[in-house]
Order: C-alpha cells, then structure tokens, then sequence
C-alpha cells in the first residue's frame, strides 16, 4: 500500500536529526542535536515517544550497541531511517517548501 | 556508599520511577540520562547535574503517562470502574464485618481499650486494606496500564474526599472532619501502593528471560 502520510512537526525534526547523524543516531546524540539546532530544550521521553512511533509507522529500524560503563552497563539504542522514512521526510519538506512559498515571514513575525 | 559517591551517581529514585512507567526499553532511556548526567557533572558540577536529571525524570515519566493513557484506553476506563464498583460493593460490609467480630471474640467485656482501638482505627485499618485489594484487582485488570489506572482511580477518590470534607465542614463548622482527610489520602494512596507492587512484580517477571 503506497503511504501518503505526512510528518508531524516533531517527528519530521527527529528525522531531519537521525539523517544528519547518520550511523551515530541514538537517544543522547538525536535530543543534543535536536537541542542544539532548534534552540528548545526536549526531553528523552519525548525523542523516545516518537522514535518508537516512527518505528511502528515503518519510518525508522533500532538496533542495540554494546553495554557501556558510564551508561551503568547499559546499551545504546541506535536508528536508522528507511527508505519510507526518506519519503515520507521528502514529501513532509516539500509541503511546507510548497506552502511557505511566497511567504515573507520577516516583515510579519520579526 | 559515601555522600560523595551519592550525589556523583543520578539520583536512584528517579531511575526507579521511569522504570515504573516505561512499559518497555526503560533500560535504553536510563542509560542515555546516565551518560548525559556524567556529561552535566563534568560540566557543570553536581546540584546542576541532579537538578537537569530530575527535570527530564518528570518530563519523560509525564510523556510515558500519556502513552499509556493512550495505549489502552478503553481497558484503563474499564479498570477503573471495575475499582470503583468493588469499592462500592465492598465498603458498606466492612464496619457490620468488624463489629461482628468483635462481638465474636467478646473484646467489650474483657479489653475495652483494644474494643475502642478496634472499633475506631481498627475500621479504617480495615478500608485501608479494602482499599489496598480494589488497587490490586485495578492493576491486575490493566495489565500494563497500571499504574496510569490505580492513579487515575486514587485521584478520584481524592477529590471526592476533598470535595465532601468541605461540604461537610461548610454545613457543620465541624473542622475535625478535615482530620478524615489523612484516612481518605491514606486509602487513595494504598490504591497507587498496589499498583506500585503489582507493577515492580510485572518488570521483575519480565526481565527474568534476559538474565538467563
């Protein structure tokens, strides 16, 4: 069934995060990225929330790293983003390309 | 363990409440906050560090509320009226249960003071327990919506307390009624109590096959 669904704001954040973070995409990196770029401070509940909704969706595929110490023996959770998750990203950005056209968002909200 | 080796390591109680609601992978999201936690130590030292754990702590355990709440709805909504209807059933049998036996075992003639002691704290103590069996039946019926579920049905009992402790006061200017409100919160709290330990019985089940 071809899936015409868009993003949510949020979910097309953590995307846009784990296509710039590539193969070192896990719970710390993906808030710290998301933190860092948009300015807003989020919590892990939130990323994991939404990770794990993106994984139902088909969007996104988690493995576990290896234990590590300062993680109390605990292992990382690394995602990757599929080939849907791409599409689905894509179309996303190119809506609000589409409907932001035009547009002068400096002289209405500065 | 050292006071300084306890404010070096995230605070265990935190640690313990997310892995109370997180239905599953609370082990992944405690290892990111303990690594981001070394990270805020080194950086901006203890009370900071303890403080940024707390605040993504409450964050995370609010999101998982919601997903859960979401997750199983309809069960949730079950389970709790499930909890308020044996509550119903079982609240007008407790004092005639109690009475009975204390004329069973005859405790008016022989110790008044324990008759008195039972008759009073004693029937509390006993809706205590009541209370505490309506949490456990909640949490077995909302598998792993527990939590949310013994919560949601504590809150009511709260505010229905609250709400008929001021009525009550209102009409009568009787302020020892508000002294009820300790029992009332006291039972709204065995409801949560229950579902703690019907939840922390679920998680140790649960990870017993990875040990292995």
């Amino acid at each position: 069934m071809a899936d015409r669904g868009y993003l949510g704001e949020f979910e097309h954040i953590i995307l846009l995060a784990l296509l710039r973070l590539e193969d070192r995409a896990y719970g710390v990196t993906v808030r710290q990225e998301i933190e860092q770029r948009t300015r807003r401070e989020v919590s892990i509940g939130a990323v994991y929330a939404t990770l794990d909704r993106l994984e139902a969706k088909g969007y996104v595929t988690s493995y576990l790293g290896d234990p590590t110490p300062e993680r109390g023996g605990r292992s990382k959770r690394f995602f990757r983003v599929t080939a849907n998750g791409l599409t689905a990203a894509s179309r996303t950005h190119r809506a609000f390309q589409s409907m932001a056209e035009g547009l002068r968002f400096t002289r209405s909200f500065a | 363990m050292t006071s300084q080796s306890r404010v070096d390591h995230p605070p265990r109680i935190a640690d313990w409440l997310l892995s109370l609601f997180a239905l599953t992978g609370s082990d992944t999201i405690i290892g990111d906050l303990h690594e981001e936690f070394s990270l805020q130590l080194s950086k901006s030292g203890s009370a900071t560090a303890r403080r940024w754990y707390w605040r993504q702590t409450l964050k995370t355990v609010a999101h998982l509320v919601r997903i859960s709440a979401r997750t199983h709805p309809w069960l949730t909504a079950f389970a709790v009226l499930a909890g308020f209807l044996l509550r119903r059933i079982l609240a007008p049998l407790i004092d005639p249960a109690m009475f009975a036996l204390l004329e069973r075992i005859q405790l008016f003639d022989r110790h008044f003071d324990a008759y008195r002691f039972l008759a009073s704290t004693g029937i509390d103590l006993a809706h205590l327990v009541a209370f505490l069996m309506v949490g456990f039946v909640v949490a077995f019926v909302a598998t792993e919506a527990e939590i949310v579920a013994t919560t949601i049905l504590a809150m009511i009992y709260a505010a229905m307390a609250i709400f008929a402790s001021a009525y009550v006061v209102s009409k009568t200017v009787d302020t020892a009624m508000l002294w009820r409100l300790t029992w009332y919160f006291a039972d709204s709290c065995a409801i949560v109590v229950a579902g703690v330990m019907v939840r922390s019985q679920r998680i140790t089940h649960m990870s017993r096959p990875s040990n292995t």
